[in-house]
């Protein structure tokens, strides 16, 4: 029997949320005797519809209608641009629903049972108990591939230092970015009150003169990653639709794409000119988009190579993107990206 | 006249026979049991360092210990797996760990796999690499104070972060250069299972199967009992007299693939057994196997 979905009955009499039986949220019929008949209608993920948890969580259902973990906005934004008018309607008919959107976070994903990745769920958080986090059970699952096992080093091999001193997602993560805040965003870049750096370790502050030098001439002009992520992380190449990407390690350096006036740490997307072919979109303006876009890789340390020497950067060159290292076949807008890093004058 | 010569001959005697020990005197005991953690937990001395995953210490955690993962005192550096971090950023985990150079540090860790035993080990042999002499670990770990129904915490101990400068002990590390000038000198200990060292068996991320010429195996898996504690003295002193024979004094480096397993019987010959001089070899076979000049053996047991 698979064990994860076992509840745990201590918790029925004393939890409210099974004060009234398991048909309120599952529906299925409690009353049958046979198997078949009792599971007859039964609803697998009941919080998929908002309104099971709004009588009593109302607020939270509100925004969270609208909220990027639920809507998965962020996927269709990030390729809209791609496709001519016609060509979004068939992705939003063809792809978005039917692939991207069965990736959104019900209640239950977060506060009950691990999401279900590629088919797998690690079943029951705790019992069917309510948990209220669990990000090493829940969100360390949808980000699995890329952030999280970067963020305890299992990708990568150096840990983030925020997890080394015991922090985890929901410690710089609020709540309102994952219940929202009721606005309707297309990105999650749209929205503000994001962690930033500063919050925690605003300039000014620093122990040494050379990190003080450093922050100063940096600053506005390089994203704090680009100096402090340890080293590789995940970049996903290839993607097909129905069949997945491949991934390897790398630490890419470049312009922002969305703000190229400063260097910042790339990651390669997946998306390629023949991703989404076998629904037939040929991706008209493939080429507006680039196929490397900022990231923070969360692998952050307070020294690295980058830190401990300015010859990585302004002699070596290390990890800047070049010409060479384009991926092939990629957008043109790639190399409005590449950036090569000054002599430093004497 | 004769008498007091002979006094002083005495005392040269036994300051010779007991230096060596001194040396390694330690406080607290290099492996100590549940029962004598839970009546040490109060010590101000005392830091119960648990090096598993954040999620696992904050689901239940011995009282008072504090968190400071694995991964925070093993990185990745170029390339090879399981490296000591750089100097600087090591104090900067025992100082944020609050540790002092005399303070008394529990490891505590997982024993469900022999990688989460020889964590325990191999975070051990780090601080004591650090100038952190008096480390022990939790015999049985975490997994076995909770079979033991000891008191369990969902607490976050947060722990007092101070500055720490310490000595490093360079004479308990090894490199490449290192291992391949003590090629035939000293005894070199393979830790990984025998059929990696006869090089039927290779991890990926190492280059060729095989062992470092000279070697002799003694499996860090074997270190242990079925229930994660530690094989009683005795035992282990037997299997290292087979292997290694009697004499303590003999220079010793121990190897794995990564640096890791290694920490095991180093762990066991130094602290345990008293073996004066022995050494790990960080970069293990992931780095040696690299080195198309570095003398290695395959289908051998010598």
């Amino acid at each position: 029997m698979y064990k994860g979905l076992l509840i745990d009955k201590g918790i029925i009499g004393s939890d409210p949320h099974f004060s009234d039986s398991c048909s309120l949220c599952h529906k299925g019929n409690e009353k049958a005797q046979d198997r078949k008949v009792a599971h007859k209608g039964m609803i697998k993920r009941p919080s998929d519809n908002l309104q099971i948890c709004a009588p009593c969580h109302e607020d939270i259902a509100k925004t969270y209608k609208n909220a990027l973990h639920y809507t998965t906005a962020g996927q269709r934004h990030g390729v809209m641009a791609r496709f001519s008018q016609e060509e979004l309607k068939t992705f939003d008919a063809k792809v978005f629903e039917k692939s991207c959107r069965s990736c959104h976070a019900s209640c239950g994903d977060c506060h009950v049972k691990g999401p279900v990745i590629s088919g797998i769920s690690t079943g029951l958080l705790k019992g069917h108990r309510f948990v209220k986090r669990d990000e090493g059970k829940t969100c360390a699952l949808c980000h699995g591939g890329r952030v999280y096992p970067e963020f305890t080093g299992e990708y990568g091999g150096t840990p983030d230092v925020h997890y080394q001193k015991g922090m985890v997602c929901m410690d710089c993560h609020k709540k309102a970015e994952f219940h929202g805040d009721g606005n309707l965003y297309v990105s999650r870049h749209e929205r503000k009150n994001k962690p930033a750096c500063i919050n925690c370790h605003p300039a000014g502050q620093e122990k040494s003169e050379k990190a003080k030098s450093a922050h100063t001439t940096h600053t506005d002009k390089m994203s704090c990653a680009s100096c402090h992520a340890s080293g590789q992380y995940r970049n996903c190449y290839d993607c097909h639709a129905g069949k997945g990407a491949t991934s390897k390690p790398g630490f890419i350096l470049g312009l922002n794409p969305r703000d190229k006036k400063t260097i910042t740490t790339l990651r390669v997307v997946p998306t390629v000119r023949d991703t989404f072919l076998s629904a037939g979109i040929k991706m008209d303006n493939f080429d507006v988009l680039p196929n490397y876009w900022d990231t923070v890789p969360h692998n952050i340390k307070k020294r690295t190579e980058r830190t401990r020497s300015c010859d990585v950067c302004h002699v070596d060159k290390e990890g800047f993107l070049t010409k060479e290292q384009l991926i092939k076949g990629g957008a043109k807008a790639n190399e409005g990206l590449i950036y090569t890093p000054k002599q430093i004058k004497n | 006249m004769k008498m007091r010569r002979l006094k002083w001959f005495c005392l040269l005697v036994i300051l010779t026979i007991t230096l060596p020990c001194a040396a390694f005197a330690r406080d607290i005991a290099p492996v100590v049991s549940r029962d004598w953690l839970e009546k040490n937990l109060n010590d101000p001395k005392l830091i119960a360092v648990d090096i598993r995953k954040v999620e696992e210490y904050r689901e239940g955690n011995i009282p008072n210990s504090i968190n400071v993962f694995y991964g925070s005192w093993a990185v990745k550096k170029k390339g090879l797996d399981n490296e000591l971090p750089e100097d600087d950023d090591l104090f900067d985990v025992i100082g944020s760990a609050g540790i002092k150079a005399g303070s008394h540090v529990v490891v505590v860790g997982k024993t469900d796999t022999v990688a989460d035993l020889v964590n325990m080990t191999r975070v051990a042999w780090t601080l004591i690499y650090g100038g952190v002499e008096n480390v022990a670990v939790l015999d049985g770990g975490f997994n076995k104070w909770k079979d033991d129904k000891k008191t369990i915490y969902k607490e976050v101990v947060k722990p007092k972060a101070l500055e720490y400068k310490g000595k490093v002990n360079k004479a308990i590390f090894a490199t490449k250069e290192y291992v391949l000038s003590k090629i035939g000198k000293a005894a070199i200990v393979d830790t990984r299972m025998p059929d990696f060292y006869f090089g039927v068996s290779k991890l990926d991320i190492v280059e060729k199967p095989g062992h470092v010429k000279g070697a002799v195996s003694l499996p860090s898996p074997w270190i242990f009992a079925k229930d994660g504690t530690f094989k009683n003295k005795e035992e282990l002193g037997a299997m290292a007299a087979g292997v290694l024979g009697k004499d303590t004094s003999k220079e010793t480096i121990a190897n794995c693939d990564t640096g890791r397993l290694c920490s095991g019987w180093w762990f066991v010959l130094r602290e345990i057994l008293g073996y004066q001089d022995v050494k790990a070899y960080d970069g293990s076979m992931q780095e040696y196997a690299k080195d198309p000049n570095a003398p290695l053996v395959k289908y051998s047991w010598q």
